[in-house]
């Protein structure tokens, strides 16, 4: 609100024979009533009330500084959320860098129906979330599952097994899920920086006498590490903020409970508003830096080209 | 460059490879969908549908009354259905068109602060919407606009803002400056350039910007879990509760999910280009 009065107030300053800022006031003063009312403010109450107790089922809202932040070094759930979230980045991030280039690479090297396999490549990031989880909830079946049908079809012991049953399965499980849907993202990314790689430099390679492998790892991958540093960057924040394909497969088991779970438990659940806005707001921040690694990483080599 | 024999075998297994894993759980849900219930008993599964039906349909869309809980099926069905089409379109038509607008006064237009403003509002697609949720549930309480279109819309509008914006924005800075200059010299209002000139340019950047919008809309689930729990509640949210507690329906599960796959599907197949050009401009704020 008081972004418009204090444009507003500048305006009339320079509002002699230009009309042009008046409209485009009018013009931009949706977005900023939108934004401020429904996104500034409420950050800013988020870190406020991040410093307050509010719990519906205790009166008053007392100021507690800093005990929110200092309660998280003795949650042990939420240090198993922590570690499941940080297994589920790693995971991701490796899996959706590595197979979303080579992905990118073969799309690359289709000339004909290249847009047919890459709309095919695309579909399952334009599925919802939680479509994709009851879909693979399906395959995950124990009896009637495809992936148990695939495996016994292969003649492996594998009818009936349970995959929620075990951590580390269960945790794989959830982060395939959510490859499944985020990889598509990564290969865009990648492929749009190969295509504008100047073939005239693989034509040369090629006349010196490279093999393939040379020129994918001496031409075509330095020149697409920005790319990868972007849909790493993307691919970091998206498996950060994994919820849906945990809270369908899995609900509230511990096993695989990422960090947005546990926050939707704390908050929802037990009712701890504010810890729930301390812990969301820690859970940004570390997205952030962990994002910020690869960007600096990247901006650092590129310096020496 | 040449190709041997080997390399394209290579490339042929790379496309059945990436074919079969993107496709392959889409394929498998459509099959569940038309297979009988009794059918999902048959051990060793079978990989081809043995009997085709429309039961899980005909269920959905009220052919067949089926109760779950007491409530039949269909009637929620097409809420949820509505309810989906409804906020996705009704945040898609408001957020491309504040988007279009401001996009062009961010560009164009020169006012004091506009570098800010616009940095600020960017500056949000960095925040996830978890770190408002709360603070915005009771927002929302307070305003009783819990559980109607008009708050679940406008979450939406403000979660999606940022992207479109920004999609925009590119899109009006790489039009050439002459067209609108030769306008203004020949007299049009800035508003009439908008119009008649500069939007029927902006045909492509505009489409990216709802089709981001719209499926980011269609997909959410954590917002209208919260925000629209049972008279605006979503299909993102009706569909997981066909699985109870005690009994999953999965011929329901996975006829609901290919109901909810069609409109991103037609979309990736109709709009991909746009759809990726969005994503790529989108990808590199």
């Amino acid at each position: 609100m008081t972004t418009i009065a204090v444009a507003g107030g500048q305006r009339k300053r320079r509002a002699a024979g230009n009309g042009d800022a008046a409209l485009a006031l009018l013009l931009v003063a949706p977005i900023l009533v939108t934004m401020v009312a429904l996104v500034f403010f409420p950050l800013a109450q988020t870190v406020w009330d991040s410093l307050h107790r509010i719990n519906p089922m205790q009166p008053g809202s007392p100021f507690i500084g800093l005990a929110n932040y200092v309660n998280m070094l003795s949650d042990a759930d939420l240090g198993t959320a922590w570690i499941n979230t940080f297994i589920y980045v790693a995971i991701a991030v490796a899996a959706e860098t590595f197979f979303g280039v080579l992905v990118a690479a073969l799309l690359n090297h289709v000339v004909i129906g290249r847009k047919w396999l890459l709309a095919a490549v695309v579909l399952p990031w334009a599925l919802p979330g939680v479509v994709n989880a009851v879909i693979w909830m399906w395959i995950y079946q124990p009896g009637a599952g495809l992936l148990n049908g695939i495996l016994t079809a292969f003649g492996l012991p594998f009818e009936n097994h349970v995959w929620f049953n075990d951590r580390t399965s269960a945790i794989v499980a959830v982060a395939i899920v959510h490859i499944w849907r985020m990889m598509p993202l990564t290969v865009v990314i990648v492929l749009a920086a190969m295509q504008s790689i100047p073939t005239h430099l693989y034509e040369a390679a090629h006349i010196d006498g490279a093999t393939r492998l040379q020129m994918f790892f001496r031409i075509t991958l330095p020149l697409i590490r920005g790319a990868i540093a972007i849909a790493m960057t993307n691919g970091t924040v998206a498996a950060f903020n994994l919820f849906d394909e945990a809270w369908v497969l899995a609900g509230a088991s511990l096993d695989t409970r990422p960090m947005l779970v546990q926050i939707y438990l704390e908050t929802f659940q037990n009712l701890h508003f504010s810890y729930g806005m301390a812990l969301s707001l820690v859970v940004t921040v570390v997205a952030l830096l962990v994002s910020l690694v690869y960007v600096i990483r990247i901006h650092h080599d590129t310096r020496f080209d | 460059m040449r190709t041997g024999p080997g390399f394209r075998i290579v490339i042929w297994l790379g496309v059945a490879a990436v074919l079969l894993w993107s496709l392959g759980p889409i394929y498998w849900t459509l099959a569940s969908a038309i297979t009988p219930s009794a059918d999902f008993a048959a051990r060793p599964i079978h990989f081809f549908p043995q009997n085709f039906t429309l039961n899980h349909f005909e269920r959905l869309l009220g052919i067949n009354v089926d109760r779950i809980g007491g409530v039949e099926v269909w009637k929620q069905f097409r809420v949820a259905l509505i309810n989906s089409i409804v906020t996705a379109l009704a945040s898609t038509v408001a957020c491309v068109a504040m988007s279009a607008f401001g996009g062009y006064a961010f560009t164009r237009l020169r006012f004091p602060g506009r570098r800010w403003m616009f940095f600020a509002v960017v500056a949000t697609l960095a925040i996830p919407g978890y770190a408002v949720l709360i603070p915005l549930y009771r927002l929302m309480i307070g305003l009783h606009m819990v559980d109607t279109v008009t708050g679940i819309t406008l979450i939406y509008v403000s979660a999606f803002l940022p992207l479109s914006l920004w999609l925009m924005r590119n899109v009006f800075e790489s039009l050439p400056l002459s067209l609108e200059e030769a306008a203004q010299l020949d007299g049009a209002s800035r508003l009439g350039i908008f119009f008649r000139i500069v939007l029927p340019l902006v045909g492509p950047g505009l489409t990216a910007a709802a089709i981001l919008t719209f499926l980011g809309a269609w997909g959410q689930y954590v917002v209208p879990l919260i925000f629209s729990p049972t008279a605006t509640k979503p299909l993102t949210v009706l569909i997981p509760e066909f699985a109870t507690k005690n009994f999953i329906d999965y011929g329901l599960i996975t006829a609901s999910g290919s109901i909810a796959i069609v409109i991103p599907a037609l979309v990736v197949i109709f709009l991909n280009r746009y759809l990726v050009s969005g994503l790529l401009a989108g990808s590199v704020k």
